[in-house]
């Protein structure tokens, strides 16, 4: 016994170094790796780029590395300034040809942010559904909240804490009508009173179709996607942008980036180079011409500018973010909300 | 033998029991008149929107309650015996000293189960009547490490406690400190869920680190 318990404590201070000797250099060791703030500019025809130098000056310039003033930057990112040239008097009358307004700019534009975090976490197992259609300017939160069964959908009154069975058999019969296999195997939805309109959630079935529910007037409006033949859906993204042009993002076993385009339900692919929502973080700052992608990738910082029209790839760029850590036990990450051991690079 | 260890420790500790009994109770039935408090200003539906939307667990101050009761529980049981130099008593009865100390630390885990486990009951009693099962048992699991942080503690303060020398009780300590702070690393709520039984029995394995603290105890080791 005497001797286990030694080997135990031996075992111990191993384990020990492996996780604070590591922890503890990093620590002292880290500094932020700072990468200019980039986007595509359609009317440069490149990236442009604006960063703070050591004196504290800042510095706008284009990746061909032609420098700006602070105002030519406005000019050459009407859409992302479109506030400061309506302030200077400034905005366009046209971009790239296209008559436009600071509202119709204002209303295109969108940021979207996909973190690991977001997608690497407990999940709850029940949530809300919002009336999406109720009439009122303000989306109000429901009275109850559902969870979704092997049987179907189950409806929740939270101040009685008892199942709502007519709500729950209609939700469930019209998603049966509609070819939805039970249980879900993935939901994405954005459940608060927040936001301009209510999509619902877009949800893969047992069987990995993808299906778009939501709640009209209190009756179920269910809603199955076609998807291309080769491929497999794997995360959802539900966008609710103030544009209303798509419904959701999507990514699928290949690391492809997918949207569904709201009014038609077409299902297109983006030319975003391998995109793994679980490792890396994505970014992307739209407007009615292009996006601009930023895709971190731990060693390296992808920048992609995409067509809004089309989406294919315009231009792309990377910058180098080297590491300074050493590999070590972790317990926690960056890239999870989950406590366990595990090797962090 | 063994009955009578457990009720020389049962006679040492009982009233420490009682006492860390009702403060684990309390403390648990000060959560749950929180939540009735909430449900009874705001109503239920509150409730379980800041449950879903923000990862409250409304559970927050029990936190440390399990890890201070393990740690005095320990304190209480072995200082005084150790103090009075009694404990080279128990260590010469006619049974194996690894046995001995078996049966103590066995006594200390099985009370630690009888404090903790009626507050958690407590909680799974009332919560049910007012939550989702989804959301009572993410409020269960979110709080069982904590439960397994006071069994850890009551283990690894045995482990410093025995330690005849102050340098290596030092070291213990720090040791110890470390180990429990893996207990409370969580950035959300059922964040220990997949861990969950590789901690407990690693919460278990701690119980073999007394043998040490013992063996160099019985060989006399001093600063």
């Amino acid at each position: 016994m005497f001797k286990t318990s030694k080997i135990f404590f031996c075992l111990l201070l191993l384990f020990m170094m492996v996780w604070q000797l590591p922890a503890c250099y990093n620590f002292f060791v880290a500094k932020s790796v700072d990468t200019p703030f980039t986007l595509y500019s359609g009317i440069a025809g490149e990236f442009a780029s604006l960063k703070l130098d050591e004196d504290k000056k800042m510095h706008y310039r284009d990746a061909s590395g032609k420098e700006y003033t602070e105002e030519q930057f406005d000019s050459i990112l009407p859409t992302f300034y479109y506030r400061q040239l309506v302030t200077d008097g400034r905005f366009p009358d046209s971009i790239h040809g296209v008559a436009v307004t600071p509202r119709q700019v204002q209303m295109s534009n969108f940021n979207m942010r996909i973190s690991p975090l977001d997608l690497n976490k407990p999940r709850l197992g029940i949530q809300q559904m919002l009336e999406s259609m109720s009439g009122r300017v303000d989306l109000e939160l429901p009275d109850d909240a559902f969870r979704i069964t092997s049987e179907g959908m189950e409806f929740v009154e939270m101040e009685t804490n008892t199942i709502d069975r007519d709500k729950s058999a209609r939700f469930t019969q019209m998603m049966k009508q509609k070819g939805f296999q039970f249980p879900a195997t993935y939901l994405s939805g954005n459940p608060t009173d927040r936001k301009e309109y209510d999509e619902g959630y877009v949800m893969l079935d047992a069987t990995k179709k993808l299906f778009h529910v939501k709640q009209t007037v209190g009756r179920p409006y269910v809603r199955a996607i076609a998807l291309p033949e080769d491929m497999t859906p794997k995360h959802l993204f539900i966008t609710e942008f103030p544009s209303r042009k798509w419904l959701c993002f999507l990514t699928d076993t290949d690391g492809y980036l997918w949207v569904v385009e709201r009014d038609s339900y077409a299902v297109r692919r983006t030319e975003i180079p391998s995109f793994i929502p679980e490792e890396q973080s994505m970014l992307i700052i739209g407007n009615m011409f292009d996006w601009t992608v930023k895709v971190n990738r731990g060693t390296e910082e992808c920048y992609y500018a995409i067509s809004a029209q089309d989406y294919t790839l315009i231009d792309s760029m990377a910058y180098q973010t080297p590491r300074y850590t050493i590999p070590g036990l972790s317990f926690t990450s960056t890239k999870d909300k989950f406590v366990k051991p595990r090797i962090v690079r | 033998m063994i009955k009578a260890i457990f009720y020389k420790e049962w006679i040492k500790t009982r009233w420490y029991i009682l006492l860390a009994l009702l403060v684990s109770l309390g403390f648990s039935a000060y959560a749950m008149l929180r939540i009735s408090r909430v449900c009874s200003l705001k109503g239920a539906e509150h409730l379980w929107v800041v449950m879903m939307q923000r990862d409250a667990i409304f559970v927050e101050l029990l936190q440390y309650v399990p890890l201070i009761l393990g740690l005095v529980f320990a304190l209480v049981q072995f200082v005084p015996e150790i103090h009075h130099r009694s404990f080279k008593l128990t260590l010469h009865l006619p049974m194996r000293a690894t046995s001995a100390l078996a049966s103590m630390l066995s006594f200390g885990m099985l009370m630690m189960v009888l404090v903790c486990v009626p507050a958690l009951m407590l909680m799974w009693a009332y919560l049910q009547s007012v939550l989702a099962p989804e959301l009572y048992w993410h409020v269960l699991l979110s709080a069982l490490p904590w439960y397994l942080a006071g069994m850890a503690a009551y283990l690894l303060t045995v482990w410093v406690a025995l330690e005849p020398t102050w340098g290596r009780r030092l070291l213990n300590v720090v040791l110890g400190v470390l180990l429990l702070r893996i207990y409370f690393l969580a950035p959300a709520p059922e964040a220990y869920n997949d861990f969950l039984p590789l901690l407990a029995i690693i919460t278990l394995c701690y119980s073999i680190l007394s043998v040490l603290s013992l063996t160099r105890f019985r060989d006399g080791r001093q600063d």
